[in-house]
Formats: structure tokens, C-alpha cells, sequence
């Protein structure tokens, strides 16, 4: 099991946001687990925090599963923020399932 | 003094080819340095071979791709092409098992209807680009194959060159390689999200739904799975008959090889050796080992030429001509050992089609002036082939 390292170690530069909503709550989870990074900020670009394509497309599938709604991948494809992708996801009318 | 084998431009030139004979006569196993730490060079067809089967000495993990050495693979272990036995064997079975399931040739008359599509604006005996009608090759394959809206097709075309050939300009965005490759690869990849969960919802019998059907295969595989493929196809296809072209632009040679159906198969072979379309595949060594003689340390990359292989007299009488009559033709075009292409047998029932269909309609090719190669260490083929399709009497007047 690999460690999860900091926002820090990856130089992200923006202030760490917490996440409010119980949709964010949920999503920084998955991102935590998936990106091994801990923790992640809502305003945090999914690429930057060392996700690539192939992890974002297994991301957007874990999504449908995790909150029983489809969100277009283009959303965390152009969009990659917890902020953008739990509004998008509470939009459709998703829930952590 | 060595030429750069990582420069772009030494490959767009042609001149690559008299850079790889020198090094097959005098230096066959050569070390380059540079940024990134240097890498060795292989272009023996022997050695090329072994470098390629011997995943116990080369693993493909640390990437594969000459344009990522000294950085991680990000794909290392998560795609085909960058992972070893035995993990890449469990990878790849449900995908050939899939593949398997139906007949390539029921996929003939979709894909003799797509080369037709193509060939069909050029069959006039005006100036025609055949480079950019070819774009098109690939997904007349993969588009049938996964189940692609034809629609889909001209885009997803653009976006594989993106992939593949990130340092032509012709091919960027923002004349930046690494924003065209992150622009292309996030399209694809969402691209395909989204085909999944369609199939997901609604399976036909093409080969995503097949492969969502496999029950060890995860849906975030599938896509992997589908810009592997795509990507494959985009490499090999219209690279074959484009650098096989001014090799029959001489009336008799063309008029000779269309003559002779029973040469059709020994002709994309031929097609196969001479193009090498995937130039290079690299590898890292696993433990210091010797290769004819020279001992490359643990860690090191190498760098297994294909294109050279394919031109190494100690296999091939006559390297330098196109014989589409060669037999036996041992070309590594699809690779060798595991990694061996998963599409060959549909690459070259595509290439059957296309030649096929261009002898049936076309009864001359001029080349009207001198071809535009692909700047890419790895990509051997061409952006621009103005061509003059003379059309069989009786057709496309």
C-alpha cells in the first residue's frame, strides 16, 4: 500500500478548499483513494494532482456506481475539480449511493 | 560523429535509413547520450528480435516510446504495451478472446465499403492527396470493429494522429506537443467513457460489448482497450500502402503487381517490411546483459529499430527492393514475443481490401511530386503524397 502524499509535495499552488457538501465530501474521498493524495481541495485540477486519462476515465465510470448518475466526461475531462463534477452530479440528481 | 536517432528531423528527412545501415554494419549495438540519460540502439534484425521477445531481460514498463525516455510511463503496468508477463498475458487474453469471437472476415465487406469511400473521390486522374484520403484507413477498420458512428470517424482520425505524431506541427495545437498530446488524450479517453456506458446500457455484438461481457474485465479497461486499438490502427494502416505507392508509381511494376492476385498476400508483406510503420519500440534492461558482444547495464534503455531490422541484408536478399513476390519475409513490422500486434490478422485484412480494391479500380499511379514525410522518431510515414489515380476503363469517368 502506497502512502498518500501532500498537495504540497505535488506543488499545488491555489488554497486548499475543504469540501462542503456531503457530493464533495464523497468525491474527495474517491479522489483521495485513487490519486493517493490526502487531502485534495475542491478547486484542485484533477491532472495536476498526478491524474492522468486512463485514471480519469476509470474515475468518471467509479462515478456512475458511487452516485447512480452519469455525468457527461466531458465535465471531468475540461472541468476537473470536485467543485465542478459535484455540482454537475447534484445537477442530474445524484447521492453517494 | 553519430547522428541523433531522437531527432525528428533526421527521420522526416529519409536520411534515417543510411544512419541505421551504418550502424548495422559497424556499430550494431550503439550508445547514445543525452538528456534523459542516453539510450542504446539496436538495429540488427537478431538483435531488434531478441530485444523484443526477451521481456525476462527488457521490460516494457518504463515505457516504450523513445519521446518518453528518462520520464515515467504513466501507462507502465496499467496498458498492454507497457506491462510484462505475466501480468500482460492476463491483460491481453480476454481482449484476444473477445477479438476472437468474430470472424475478422465478417468485417470484409464493412471495410471494402469504407476503402471504396476513400478511394473513390481520387479515382479521376486529378492531382489527389492519397496521404489525407488515407487518415481515414484506420477507422474504416476500428470503426465497424468497436461500433463507431461513421460520423465519429473524421475526428477520431485527427485525434490518434495527435497521439501519435505530437512533434509534426501539422499535427498540433498551440504548436506544443505536450498540450496537443493532453488535448488529444483527454477527447479519446472521454470519447470512449462515454461509448462504454452506452454499450453498457444497450450491447450490440461489436467488440466493446463483447469485452464489457468478459467478467474480469473492468469498464475503465475497455476504454484502455479502445485507444489501444484505435492507436494500433492508426500507426500501422495508412502508412503501408502510402510508402508502398512510389514504389509502383512505375507503370509496369504497378501493372505487374495488380496482375497477380496470387502475389496479394506476399505483397502486404512486402508492404509490411517496407513501411515499418512502427519505427521503434524501447525497452529498459532488468539486469546487465550482453547483447552481440556489448554489455548494457541494469536500468538502461534500448531502443529495438524495426525499420532497420527490416532492412538487414543478413535476412532479407536484396533489402533495398520492393519485391511484393518475397518469400520468405520475416519482417518485425507487428513486433515479436508477446507484445506481437493483437490487430495483425485484422491490419492485414484491411490491407488485402485496400489493395484489392485499388488494383480492381485504379489502373495506374502517378506520384506528382515528392512525398511529405512524418516528423517522429516513432511514426515512419507520410503528412502529403499527391498521387494520379487513373481510373480502370468503364469506371468513374
Amino acid at each position: 500500500m502506497t502512502r498518500a502524499v501532500t498537495r504540497e509535495t505535488l506543488g499545488i499552488e491555489g488554497a486548499y478548499a475543504a469540501p462542503g457538501t456531503q457530493t464533495e465530501r464523497a468525491l474527495a474521498e474517491l479522489w483521495s483513494e485513487r490519486l493517493q493524495v490526502r487531502p485534495v481541495g475542491v478547486r484542485d485540477d484533477f491532472f495536476e494532482l498526478g491524474g492522468d486519462s486512463l485514471l480519469a476515465a476509470d474515475l468518471a465510470l467509479a462515478v456512475d456506481l458511487a452516485f447512480g448518475v452519469e455525468v457527461p466526461a466531458a465535465v471531468l475531462f475540461t472541468s476537473p475539480t470536485i467543485a465542478a463534477l459535484a455540482e454537475a452530479i447534484d445537477r442530474a440528481g445524484g447521492a453517494a449511493q | 560523429v553519430s547522428a541523433d536517432l531522437a531527432d525528428p528531423d533526421l527521420h522526416a528527412s529519409g536520411r534515417i535509413q543510411a544512419e541505421w545501415r551504418r550502424l548495422r554494419e559497424s556499430r550494431p549495438v550503439h550508445w547514445q547520450p543525452g538528456p534523459g540519460g542516453g539510450f542504446w540502439s539496436v538495429t540488427r534484425h537478431a538483435d531488434v528480435d531478441r530485444v523484443l521477445r526477451d521481456h525476462a531481460s527488457f521490460t516494457s514498463r518504463r515505457g516504450t516510446l523513445l519521446n518518453l525516455l528518462g520520464r515515467p510511463d504513466p501507462a507502465g503496468g496499467r496498458q498492454l504495451a507497457a506491462t510484462d508477463p505475466p501480468a500482460h498475458d492476463q491483460m491481453r487474453q480476454p481482449l484476444q478472446r473477445a477479438m476472437g469471437l468474430r470472424p475478422a472476415g465478417s468485417l470484409a465487406p464493412a471495410i471494402r465499403a469504407g476503402v471504396r469511400g476513400l478511394l473513390g473521390p481520387g479515382l479521376t486522374g486529378e492531382p489527389f492527396d492519397l496521404a489525407a484520403a488515407l487518415v481515414g484507413l484506420p477507422l474504416v477498420l476500428t470503426g465497424p470493429l468497436l461500433g463507431l458512428p461513421a460520423g465519429d470517424w473524421p475526428s477520431l482520425a485527427r485525434l490518434a494522429l495527435m497521439c501519435s505524431a505530437e512533434d509534426d506541427p501539422r499535427y498540433q495545437v498551440g504548436g506544443d506537443r505536450d498540450a496537443t498530446l493532453r488535448q488529444a488524450h483527454r477527447r479519446l479517453f472521454g470519447y470512449f467513457v462515454e461509448l462504454v456506458r452506452r454499450r453498457t446500457r444497450s450491447p450490440g455484438n461489436d467488440l466493446v460489448s463483447l469485452l464489457l461481457a468478459e467478467p474480469e474485465v473492468a469498464p475503465g479497461t475497455v476504454v484502455a482497450n479502445c485507444y489501444s486499438l484505435l492507436l494500433g490502427a492508426a500507426v500501422t494502416l495508412p502508412n503501408v500502402p502510402l510508402a508502398a505507392v512510389p514504389e509502383l508509381a512505375r507503370p509496369d511494376r504497378y501493372r505487374w503487381w495488380a496482375g497477380r492476385p496470387d502475389l496479394l498476400d506476399t505483397g502486404v508483406e512486402e508492404a509490411l517490411r517496407w513501411a515499418s510503420p512502427a519505427s521503434h519500440f524501447m525497452r529498459h534492461a532488468r539486469h546487465p546483459v550482453e547483447v552481440s558482444g556489448v554489455t548494457i547495464a541494469q536500468g538502461d534503455a534500448v531502443v529495438a529499430w524495426i525499420g532497420s531490422a527490416n532492412r538487414d541484408p543478413a535476412v532479407f536478399t536484396r533489402p533495398e527492393d520492393f519485391d511484393p513476390a518475397r518469400q520468405p519475409n520475416r519482417h518485425l513490422a507487428f513486433g515479436s514475443g508477446h507484445h506481437y500486434c493483437l490487430g495483425s490478422h485484422l491490419a492485414r485484412l484491411t490491407l488485402r481490401v485496400f489493395f484489392g480494391e485499388l488494383f480492381a479500380t485504379c489502373r495506374r499511379i502517378t506520384v506528382l511530386e515528392e512525398p511529405m514525410r512524418v516528423r517522429s522518431t516513432f511514426l515512419s510515414g507520410f503528412t502529403r503524397m499527391m498521387v494520379a489515380l487513373e481510373p480502370t476503363s468503364g469506371r468513374c469517368q
